[in-house]
């Protein structure tokens, strides 16, 4: 997919976490991957950050979080680390959703 | 004692309205201080918090965000990083610290506003830990420096720089002032932590860290990227008050809000971490263009996430596009030409090698600002470093307060967009800026920029060491070439030739 102009880059429908570099973010890598079956996960490594992406929705699960962490963990605990992130988000006891409800 | 989930408890007891007795529901949240826009009350109710947390939530977690910040600089405190970073590198941390470390304290104030004041119980219970964030964020940015201030005195500026009239304070601070300072609660909600927070703190806070953790300064990378954390949760609270805005039918009224927030914020961070990616970080070290971190945090995040709440693109989103070529580059210029009356040193940054990387980044570069930098580059080769110096007052622009420049050489494009107001003519950068003071000129008309200072006789004496000493810049910091001038022996003929220097 291009943009023909620079100014259309809006167009997308990207969401997802982006991490700070981090002891948790090959986990939440992982967790992304289980946690959103049929999914594209992209992964954008800029060293002091990670964009972890999928089209539309991506789900993180606390559950699966403390399988890939191998530790218990506690859904909040996700903000230390999270630096931004594209969408909306949903945050809950149980899971982290990012979303949009609009699809361009 | 099993715990209830936050789910459970959250919404009672953070919904803190009451029906007041004493004093007109009117009288306790009046107008001019709430900025509901004539929304009635019951009607943001409606307003739920996306990003929430609880109170032993937030303690636990910031505890854990401080406690990871201050041992990496700990730990690297012994480390030669400081002394062995390329000076273009100091100059990114003195400019930053004190552009934004005193604007934090404000910030806090600006949340203080939305806890006091905001219309949701939602808003004023997120804005009370946006508060707590801001004074962390205020209180690390003072403290890191300070440590510097033994080894370069332009650190003590993360202090001094808002208590100044340093011209490029001047800019910042008017800027803040128009975003949240002197704002309602609602106005702040929207245009500070949506525009400003949930837009373009992300290229100074997260897209500057993958530059400082190329270049190894971890310290920075750090603290920048942890505080963003914060503001990632805070900054949430301006989206459902414009999604309450434009549903009880406010929806210009909260375009023009975004839109001029955008366009202010544009220029500070053009100005600030413009010159950052593009030319103070070495050019080894450099993660992606500036350009590019706009594409990716501005065009395709953030304005993603205005057309999601229902707002439109700003009606400038072509013009500001089209300044991602240019406008830094010129800011850049005019930092390293008056390079005097900055608390930093401006790293030139045009190297054969450089140039060559800013003509692949932004074709054309050589053939408009390159002109301009081959006039100064041949005067330093000629010994005439005097000339390299201005002789004259830009024109600032009476929004920015930053000077009126655009494009040079074979590409001029730099115009003036002047407005005749109650008898005084005001001068701006653009079109855009313009617009924005015609929205509310009465809130803008008194502002004298330094140089309307300077011309009606407040600085005195009215030369350059009379305006250095009102901008309080005393001779040991006042900023100088980042490298002393030893990249223009880059362009000697005669590689023999060189300067010991």
């Amino acid at each position: 997919m291009s943009n023909p102009k620079p100014g259309d880059g809006y167009r997308n429908n990207r969401v997802g976490p982006i991490l700070r570099a981090s002891a948790i973010t090959e986990g939440v890598i992982e967790a992304a991957q289980e946690d959103n079956p049929g999914k594209e996960i992209r992964v954008e490594d800029k060293v002091a950050y990670v964009r972890i992406e999928a089209e539309g929705e991506l789900i993180l699960r606390r559950t699966t979080l403390e399988e890939t962490l191998g530790r218990p963990f506690k859904m909040s605990e996700l903000e230390v680390n999270l630096g931004s992130f594209a969408g909306r988000i949903e945050t809950t006891a149980d899971y982290v959703r990012f979303y949009y409800d609009k699809t361009l | 004692m099993p715990m209830l989930e936050r789910a459970d408890w959250y919404d009672i007891a953070r919904d803190t309205n009451w029906t007041p007795k004493y004093v007109s529901q009117e009288a306790l949240f009046p107008d001019v201080m709430t900025g509901a826009q004539g929304v009635p009350m019951a009607q943001w109710q409606s307003y739920d918090e996306p990003y929430k947390t609880s109170y032993p939530e937030y303690v636990r977690v910031q505890r854990e965000k401080d406690a990871g910040a201050y041992s990496v600089k700990a730990a690297l405190e012994r480390s030669n990083i400081f002394a062995s970073a390329d000076p273009g590198w100091h100059s990114i941390l003195k400019a930053h610290y004190g552009s934004l470390a005193v604007g934090e304290y404000a910030a806090m104030s600006g949340e203080a506003r939305m806890v006091r004041f905001g219309q949701a119980p939602g808003m004023r219970n997120m804005a009370t830990f946006g508060m707590l964030d801001e004074n962390r964020h205020a209180q690390l940015q003072l403290y890191y420096p300070h440590d510097l201030v033994s080894k370069d005195r332009q650190f003590d500026w993360a202090q001094k720089a808002y208590h100044t009239n340093e011209w490029a304070a001047i800019a910042v601070r008017h800027t803040l002032d128009d975003l949240f300072m002197a704002r309602s609660a609602t106005e702040t909600a929207i245009m500070l932590t949506f525009a400003f927070e949930t837009g373009f703190t992300n290229m100074q806070f997260l897209g500057l860290a993958a530059d400082a953790a190329e270049t190894g300064d971890y310290t920075f990378a750090s603290l920048v990227s942890s505080i963003q954390t914060d503001e990632s949760r805070h900054a949430q609270i301006g989206g459902p008050a414009l999604e309450v805005l434009i549903a009880n039918g406010r929806k210009a009224e909260a375009q023009k809000l975004v839109d001029v927030a955008i366009a202010r914020t544009w220029r500070l961070f053009a100005i600030l971490t413009g010159p950052s990616m593009d030319y103070y970080t070495p050019i080894e070290h450099r993660k992606q263009s500036f350009k590019e971190f706009m594409q990716e945090w501005i065009v395709g995040q953030f304005e993603r996430s205005l057309i999601e709440l229902g707002l439109d693109l700003p009606w400038y989103w072509d013009k500001m596009i089209a300044e991602f070529e240019f406008q830094h580059h010129a800011y850049h210029l005019g930092l390293w030409f008056w390079r005097k009356t900055l608390w930093w040193n401006p790293a030139a940054a045009v190297t054969p090698e450089c140039r060559a990387w800013l003509e692949e980044k932004y074709p054309g570069w050589n053939d408009t600002f390159g002109k301009c930098w081959d006039v100064i580059t041949d005067n330093l080769l000629a010994g005439r470093e005097d000339l390299t110096h201005p002789e004259t007052l830009p024109v600032l622009c009476n929004m920015s307060q930053i000077p009126i420049c655009a494009i040079p050489g074979n590409g001029w494009n730099v115009k003036d967009y002047p407005l005749d107001y109650e008898g005084r003519t005001y001068h701006f950068n653009s079109e855009i800026d313009r617009w924005v003071f015609e929205q509310d000129p009465v809130r803008y008309r008194d502002h004298m920029s330094l140089v309307d200072r300077f011309l009606a006789g407040e600085i005195q004496p009215p030369t350059l060491a009379g305006a250095l000493a009102y901008m309080g810049l005393s001779p040991a910091e006042m900023g100088d070439d980042a490298h002393k001038y030893a990249w223009a022996d880059a362009f000697r003929p005669d590689p023999l030739a060189k300067s010991a220097a």
